[in-house]
């Protein structure tokens, strides 16, 4: 059995400690990760600002990565909805590739998915005594379809209070490449749901998908509010040290 | 501030952004139309199931249009409906200007229309001396402005009642207070005048019923119902997709689209309209045109990645649920349609892809206005489309096509992509303190102006993975024999050929 | 006149000259044979057919929607009883005008007895002239409508040469009279009737369905009541 993770770029070069949570915290599940390391990004950037020729020459370094893998595990909805709901479009122009990319569709979850409908995990003990609220990101609840998975996991976490965060389905106004050429109108919709996520007052903001979390996360913290903005499995993981 | 002459999307939602009263306008009443299909979507029960039936009756009727349209056609005709065809906006003007010319209408009360707007039809009577009259309130307050509408439903979602008293006041040669049952009771007077003495009334069309030759009308002021039931000569302009095979369906239109737009069960008038007046009848137009419109419509079908657009049935909803709309309000479209219909729609039908702007770019592609839509049209994808033809024939920038080659270069072979962030790392030290980056350089300057940017990691993950599977392997505990089974069992029926996942 | 049909003639005549090229052109687009189309989702899905309440049930669902959109709704048991309840609104509104559906239980009223003073005109084939114009000064208009959906509180009315379409718009109140059996469910189940009209080739020019008081909220998101259409509706329900 070989389950692979897919790191993803943003957690590869700016954020390692979530790919690390994530290995340390299946290892007490028994799940042996294996990092291959020719892959690089999902090419989603290039993708969706519409330079698919250039999107398919980093996805192929996912097809030849988990070649022979069972599963493939990453800690981002974005990128994995990006395999899931894309691949096939950018691939569909050659037969073998298109092949590839579908037996990759079918073994690729995102980390909430894997843990919840795979391993059939909800409660892992862990124990972490904040109050917090979740940010649901647009593409893993919109494309993949990760609704319930991430608030099983958290409504199990001992001590742990989950406030609602209001209006949280809407977009933090990321979308890659918009935050930079559309700054004005992504300012607007990241300080919107800085105050919603201020209004909670939870002491920690949790998602599943650290673009949008570096978003909302860089604006907070712009305007000197003491928010902790973390991924779920490092939550998880910290709290089941905690709980040990 | 009249943003129509401004070229980008970019400079007119900046003069958006900046008006707060049109943001919290736009933001107020997206957000209790939003609220409000949420609730009515609920109430109704299996709302999945009705989307899939909307959308699987509008695909079937777009992948048969000419057979739907050709029997639509002859029954109107035979219910002794006048029948024209459209090929562009002026072709549609010119058949209206030719049937307001022979009744030598000198006014024109008209009903909202988008296809209307679209054709900018209003123009070309006025400088024929026709009075044309927008009979929607909304629709009124914006033709007294001189301006075009900034939602599809809510028309002068963007004007607050001080502006409408304003305008009103003028009408009426007297100060009117800004007291909404005033202003409408203003409207309502005024324009019944007007509703009495026109000479030709003209609808838009939710939906035209192939198997009857009808068009149906909805609204919830009764304007559509004056339109079609006062003036002797009715026209009604009607978008050559609004077709629906049969009655049967329009039950399932009809469950959706109100709800979809406003969240009621039903608008107060949905009015079946067959034909002129009959012999006997004392109310009614005695003559009946329909105006069936291209206009770039049939650019899309056969294009499997537009065709969809078509199956619109302009509820509205994916304006109130855009996260980028509610911010930025109708007018930044710079556009008839706004919102993310408007971005995708607006290019597609006008099929010249060198002209477009940036609209496409103005979305996250959250995909909020696909989830919203009542007959699922994948929005956020055909925005992609959009983009890479806009990218394909060489119309986008060239620092932006040199930015994505270098990033192919970098992302297709792990060892450059390595290096890139070792060196990546190295470099940006200039700029990091504390962990972040806040200075407001090159392209990093959209960004750093809202937020701080985060620095590249010391070491990456691939970097550290060597020592952290080590450290990991002793930490590695037995695995729970079921889901070893359950994993053995997703791998082995996916080898055979079952899709588990995705 | 001359000219009037002159150019209905020169835009028919053009009319049946595009019909062909634009419909071509979809079909050519589309690649499509002209052959007629299996029709495989036609309309609401089958757990929605099933749909179907007691009479009694119907008739509380509809005055339940009717109301919550706005309107006055009233269950009597007889014609008598909903001329009484008729007269005594025209009363307490000091109702002048009154214009009324031809039909012959609303003639059979007498309103204009009962209710002296107040004008009550019936529609009517021969009086068009005039009958817009009394439309838009009425109080009042009343008919006995064809249909009631119970699921969305909506009533229908279709136009004849005795039922005209201004007496359930122009009026500033209308008046409703619905008989208890004509109350349907599902809107499906009206428009079942309504095809039934069509194939029998006696389609009406107008099938009008009303839900409640007209009403708007284009002036900041405000809701205002009777803009165009009546701002006041009764519903009658008899049986």
């Amino acid at each position: 059995m070989k389950v692979s993770l897919f790191v993803t770029c943003l957690v590869d070069g700016i954020y390692p400690h979530v790919g690390e949570a994530m290995a340390r915290l299946l290892a007490r599940h028994g799940v042996k990760l294996e990092f291959p390391e020719v892959q690089t990004c999902c090419g989603q950037p290039a993708f969706n600002s519409g330079y698919w020729e250039d999107a398919r020459g980093a996805a192929i370094t996912l097809l030849d990565a988990f070649e022979d893998s069972d599963f493939v595990i990453s800690p981002s909805g974005s990128c994995v909805g990006m395999i899931h709901h894309n691949y096939e479009k950018l691939f569909e122009q050659d037969d073998a590739l298109l092949g590839r990319a579908k037996k990759l569709v079918d073994k690729t979850y995102e980390f909430t998915q894997f843990l919840v409908q795979v391993l059939g995990l909800k409660d892992l003990g862990a124990y972490f005594p904040h109050k917090v609220t979740y940010h649901p990101s647009c593409h893993g609840t919109r494309l993949l379809g990760v609704k319930n998975e991430p608030l099983e996991l958290l409504t199990h976490v001992r001590g742990l209070e989950l406030v609602p965060l209001p209006s949280g389905e809407d977009c933090c106004g990321f979308g890659g490449t918009f935050a930079v050429k559309m700054s004005d109108i992504s300012g607007a919709m990241v300080e919107e749901k800085a105050q919603h996520v201020m209004e909670t007052e939870a002491e920690v903001l949790v998602g599943l998908d650290m673009g949008c979390l570096m978003n909302i996360g860089g604006h907070l913290h712009f305007k000197g509010k003491p928010l902790r903005v973390m991924h779920l499995v490092e939550l998880l993981y910290e709290g089941v040290k905690a709980k040990a | 501030m009249n943003t129509a002459k401004l070229t980008s999307v970019k400079d007119r939602a900046k003069v958006a952004l900046n008006d707060q009263f049109l943001r919290n306008a736009v933001r107020f009443t997206t957000e209790k139309l939003r609220s409000g299909r949420k609730t009515a979507s609920q109430d109704q029960g299996n709302w999945e199931e009705w989307r899939e039936r909307g959308r699987q009756i509008r695909l079937h009727t777009i992948a048969h249009l000419d057979y739907y349209l050709a029997q639509f056609i002859e029954n109107a005709r035979a219910q002794g409906t006048h029948i024209h065809f459209a090929s562009t906006s002026e072709e549609a003007v010119e058949i209206a200007m030719k049937i307001a010319e022979a009744k030598q209408a000198k006014s024109v009360v008209k009903s909202k229309s988008m296809v209307s707007e679209e054709i900018h039809l209003n123009q070309a009577l006025e400088s024929a001396g026709i009075e044309a009259v927008e009979t929607d309130l909304g629709e009124y307050i914006i033709q007294l402005a001189g301006e075009t509408p900034s939602h599809i439903i809510i028309p002068a979602i963007h004007k607050n009642k001080q502006q409408v008293a304003e305008l009103f006041s003028k009408e009426a040669g007297q100060q009117l207070p800004a007291d909404t049952t005033i202003l409408a009771g203003f409207a309502r007077a005024k324009l019944r005048e007007k509703f009495l003495e026109a000479d030709i009334g003209m609808t838009g069309c939710n939906f035209a019923i192939a198997e009857t030759g009808s068009i149906t009308l909805f609204s919830n002021e009764g304007n559509a119902r004056m339109v079609s039931t006062v003036p002797k000569t009715q026209i009604t302009m009607m978008g050559m997709e609004r077709i629906i095979p049969t009655l049967d369906d329009l039950e399932v239109m009809a469950t959706l689209l109100p709800r979809s737009a406003t969240g009621q069960k039903l608008t107060v008038y949905m009015s079946i309209i067959t034909g002129p007046r009959r012999s006997q009848d004392s109310d009614g137009p005695e003559e009946m045109h329909i105006i069936i419109l291209d206009n770039g419509r049939s650019l899309q079908l056969g294009d499997p990645e537009f065709q969809e657009l078509l199956n619109c049935i302009r509820c509205g909803a994916c304006l109130n649920a855009c996260p980028v709309y509610r911010h930025i309000g109708g007018h930044s479209y710079g556009k008839v349609y706004s919102g993310p219909i408007g971005a995708v729609l607006t290019p597609a039908l006008n099929g010249n892809v060198a002209e477009w702007d940036d609209i496409a770019n103005a979305s996250t592609l959250c995909g909020a206005c696909w989830e919203a839509c009542p007959v699922k049209i994948p929005l956020h994808d055909m925005l992609v489309y959009l983009r890479r033809k806009k990218a394909d024939q060489g119309y986008t920038a060239a620092s932006e096509r040199a930015a994505f080659k270098g990033f192919r270069y970098v992302m297709s072979n792990h060892k450059r992509y390595r290096l890139s962030m070792k060196m990546g790392a190295i470099g940006q030290t200039p700029l990091v303190s504390n962990g972040v980056i806040s200075a407001k350089v090159g392209p990093l300057k959209g960004w750093t102006s809202h937020r701080y940017a985060p620095s590249l990691a010391k070491q990456s993950f691939r970097d550290s993975w060597r020592a952290l599977d080590l450290d990991v392997q002793s930490e590695l505990r037995e695995m729970d024999p079921d889901i070893q089974a359950k994993m053995n069992q997703i791998v082995e029926s996916r080898r055979k050929g079952g899709r588990t996942h995705g | 006149m001359a000219k009037s049909s002159g150019y209905l003639a020169e835009l028919e005549e053009r009319s049946k000259r595009r019909q062909e090229e634009f419909l071509n052109n979809i079909r050519t687009r589309l690649g499509r044979s002209s052959n007629t189309p299996v029709h495989p989702f036609r309309g609401a899905p089958d757990f929605w057919l099933n749909y179907d309440l007691t009479q009694q049930e119907r008739i509380d669902l509809f005055m339940e929607n009717w109301r919550k959109v706005g309107g006055e709704a009233i269950q009597v048991g007889s014609m008598e009883e909903a001329k009484t309840y008729i007269s005594d609104v025209t009363q307490t509104m000091q109702a002048r005008y009154l214009l009324c559906f031809d039909q012959p239980e609303l003639v059979e009223m007498k309103l204009a007895q009962t209710c002296p003073g107040t004008d009550v005109t019936f529609w009517n084939p021969d009086r068009e002239s005039e009958l817009l114009a009394k439309a838009a000064g009425t109080d009042i208009g009343i008919g006995i409508v064809d249909y009631a959906v119970a699921h969305t509180g909506t009533i229908l009315a279709m136009s004849n040469p005795y039922k005209g379409r201004a007496i359930s718009l122009l009026p500033t109140a209308f008046m409703a009279v619905i008989k208890a059996e004509t109350i349907r469910t599902r809107m499906g189940e009206v428009l079942k009737e309504v095809r039934g009209l069509h194939e029998a080739g006696e389609m009406p020019a107008g099938v009008h369905f009303v839900t409640g008081p007209s009403r708007s909220a284009d002036i900041e998101n405000d809701l205002t009541i009777g803009v165009h259409g009546p701002g006041v509706m009764y519903a009658v329900v008899v049986g």
